[in-house]
């Protein structure tokens, strides 16, 4: 009973010709707090959640009929089961060997999606590139590769925001900001590979929106029954700084019964909490650039990740910049997919003698 | 696209290198050392083995020139030693017939013999009964210079260069002596720390100075390129060809200076934003009159300003000072084949 991921392989933009030429296959992967995206050199572009769970006991493994369920399953099957979200602000959770079994478990399910069956049942070479939060320290990466020893056969680490700069080919005077659930990530590109002075990593971010949301709403509707599921899909279905387009009326249960309650204030709040701290560590980071090259990276400020998609954040970076000598912040076009995208382009451009030094085994 | 494609492979390879350092538990700063010792030793080899070549062609084509005879002249094996024995510089051929084809001797400009920076002497400004400039608080100029001169070798250590102090604790040293010990030691350049004081107290910046009246006319890009990490020691170039070496020491301690300046401005100011560029300036110190290696005096801050005495009491910002000491020698060792980029 494993999920088999959204299959977006129709909006592929990488489409490499060689996919699985001599036997090896290339992916791109974005392990993400909430949601996690691989895109492979074969064509498949899928996205899971990452939620892993274990059946709690023995009644429910009979009713599952599995050992172990993955993504929208896990959360739908969530009563049931032993749920680990295993990526805490978009790493392993420190000192949990469950959470470090359920991000293999994630990857196996990831590299199964892409279509390969399992490592030594193939001929097929996996060659993955994984992006990371941009501050991920070195024991950080070294635990992630412990993790996915076996599970692919050569494994480079970058930080997410320069996967998504490679994607893009946005590699000089440029800002990314990635925002996803666990963190939002901010790298200056300067043609150079990014090095700590380039780049942050904010634990502002999509979930902190879902804990004030849960708060505020909470507050104001004491009577209501919420779960941080319901408040999640609260959030990715309505988001917006600003003015909404209209008023934002959701359905919680009321002692067991679906009552409609106004969340328009509360999801306001929550969204922007995140614009001052991603407006300062934004201008911070320019700041600190060349003055001669802070006008073009100020006007090519690039944001993706899920939380991107919230509606008006790019406006009202935008109108931050002002203050600056005015600048441009746009979203990219498909900011769940742009990390994989990314790093499936590094994978694909690394010459074979790099792959071979990058040997997991 | 050319360009693009360029910097891809140069972000992927650093992308690589750093995914090896998680594998091989290597730090980025020891691989960029490996990388340094590499090249410098690289250069070292080249350098041996090209220029007794070069000094015997010239020598050749003198002789060939001046009529005189081959078998007069020294050896490839003897040329050799040259690098090594500083007095056995050749003579020029002499001949009985008048050498009309040959131009009058040149000074040989400088930037055709890039140096390699492989010893460091620092030195601690002030010392004993001389406290140098002092603050209410109780900061005394001395012991903020011996502590940051503590802080800079270790990190000069790390990063494979060899360092010699001119005292090593709280002791009086001579302007003299200290010019003593370094040649003595024979290092390849010469950074004495200061700490500054200004009468216009709201003031705060940095400032290097280093001896020398003149501009080096001398930066020649093209045989710079020609010759780059030659590996030859500052030290030893002395011994060989002293007039090149007097012009040499004049523009490198001009580069060491700038580097250093623009590294103490552009890291300080990261925690000290009042910090003012006070910039680059020839003075006659003592100190740097006598040294006989390329040489600068840093006042890397100013015990006048109230703001930056607070700073200075705190260890991580006189780390921080010696890494951005450090950051600047390093700059101008690994940038010395890249001259006239640095000097822009």
């Amino acid at each position: 009973m494993e999920d088999h991921g959204h299959d977006n392989r129709g909006d592929q933009n990488h489409e490499h010709a060689d996919g699985q030429d001599n036997g090896v296959l290339y992916v791109g992967i974005d392990l993400g707090t909430s949601r996690s995206a691989i895109s492979t050199s074969s064509g498949i572009r899928k996205v899971v959640e990452s939620y892993v769970g274990w059946p709690v006991d023995m009644v429910a493994r009979k009713v599952l009929k599995h050992d172990i369920v993955i993504g929208e399953e896990a959360l739908k099957l969530r009563p049931m089961l032993d749920m680990h979200r295993p990526l805490e602000n978009g790493l392993i959770k420190e000192g949990s060997e469950k959470d470090a079994e359920a991000v293999r478990q994630l990857m196996k399910h990831l590299i199964l999606l892409a279509g390969v069956e399992r490592r030594g049942d193939s001929e097929t070479q996996v060659r993955a590139v994984v992006g990371v939060p941009a501050e991920a320290l070195r024991v950080n990466k070294q635990q992630l590769r412990g993790a996915l020893t076996g599970i692919v056969d050569s494994l480079m680490i970058v930080t997410e925001p320069f996967a998504v700069a490679y994607g893009l080919e946005a590699l000089l005077h440029s800002l990314i900001i990635d925002i996803g659930a666990g963190t939002a990530d901010f790298c200056v590109m300067n043609g150079r590979y990014p090095t700590d002075e380039d780049q942050r990593t904010l634990n502002t971010a999509g979930d902190s929106i879902d804990e004030i949301l849960v708060k505020t709403v909470s507050e104001k509707h004491p009577e209501t029954q919420l779960s941080e599921h319901m408040v999640r899909e609260w959030k990715e279905a309505h988001s917006f700084v600003g003015e909404p387009p209209e008023r934002v009326v959701v359905k919680a249960p009321v002692r067991g019964k679906p009552t409609k309650i106004d969340i328009t204030e509360e999801l306001r709040a929550a969204c922007e909490s995140l614009i001052a701290p991603v407006g300062e560590t934004m201008i911070d980071l320019i700041a600190r650039v060349e003055p001669e090259y802070q006008a073009r990276i100020r006007n090519n400020v690039i944001l993706s990740g899920g939380t991107a998609l919230t509606r008006g954040l790019a406006d009202r970076l935008q109108s931050i910049l002002k203050e600056y000598g005015g600048g441009r912040v746009k979203v990219v076009d498909d900011p769940i997919f742009v990390g994989s995208d990314g790093g499936l382009a590094i994978a694909t451009d690394a010459p074979d003698s790099d792959w071979e030094r990058l040997s997991s085994n | 696209m050319a360009e693009l494609t360029r910097t891809k492979q140069r972000l992927l390879q650093e992308a690589v290198e750093e995914n090896v350092d998680v594998i091989t538990g290597r730090s980025r700063a020891t691989r960029e050392r490996a990388k340094i010792s590499f090249l410098v030793r690289s250069a070292r080899i080249f350098f041996l083995l090209t220029v007794p070549i070069a000094i015997f062609t010239t020598s050749y084509v003198v002789a060939k020139v001046a009529g005189g005879r081959i078998e007069d002249l020294p050896t490839a094996s003897s040329a050799a030693d040259l690098t090594g024995r500083r007095q056995e510089i050749p003579a020029r051929p002499v001949s009985a017939e008048p050498m009309v084809a040959v131009a009058a001797p040149q000074l040989i400009d400088p930037a055709v013999f890039p140096v390699a920076v492989r010893k460091v002497i620092l030195d601690p400004g002030h010392g004993g009964t001389n406290l140098g400039t002092t603050d209410a608080s109780g900061l005394v100029e001395k012991e903020l210079t011996l502590d940051i001169a503590h802080r800079l070798r270790r990190l000069l250590e790390e990063g494979a260069f060899r360092v010699e102090m001119t005292r090593e604790m709280d002791a009086e040293l001579s302007l003299e002596r200290r010019a003593l010990i370094a040649n003595e030691k024979q290092g390849d350049i010469f950074v004495s720390i200061h700490v500054n004081w200004l009468v216009t107290r709201q003031v705060r910046g940095v400032e290097t100075y280093f001896l020398g009246a003149t501009d080096d006319p001398y930066l020649s890009a093209l045989a710079a390129r020609e010759n780059q990490g030659s590996g030859y020691s500052l030290a030893d170039l002395r011994g060989l060809i002293e007039e090149v070496y007097a012009n040499a020491r004049m523009g490198e301690s001009r580069q060491l200076a700038k580097s250093v300046q623009r590294s103490l401005y552009r890291s300080l100011r990261e925690l000290n934003p009042g910090l003012q560029d006070r910039g680059v300036k020839t003075a006659p110190f003592g100190v740097l009159t006598r040294t006989g290696m390329p040489a600068i005096l840093a006042e890397v801050a100013c015990l006048s300003n109230h703001e930056e005495v607070q700073l200075l009491m705190t260890p991580e910002y006189r780390q921080f000072i010696a890494e951005a000491l450090y950051d600047g020698i390093y700059a101008y060792a690994n940038g010395l084949n890249q001259r006239s980029q640095i000097g822009s």
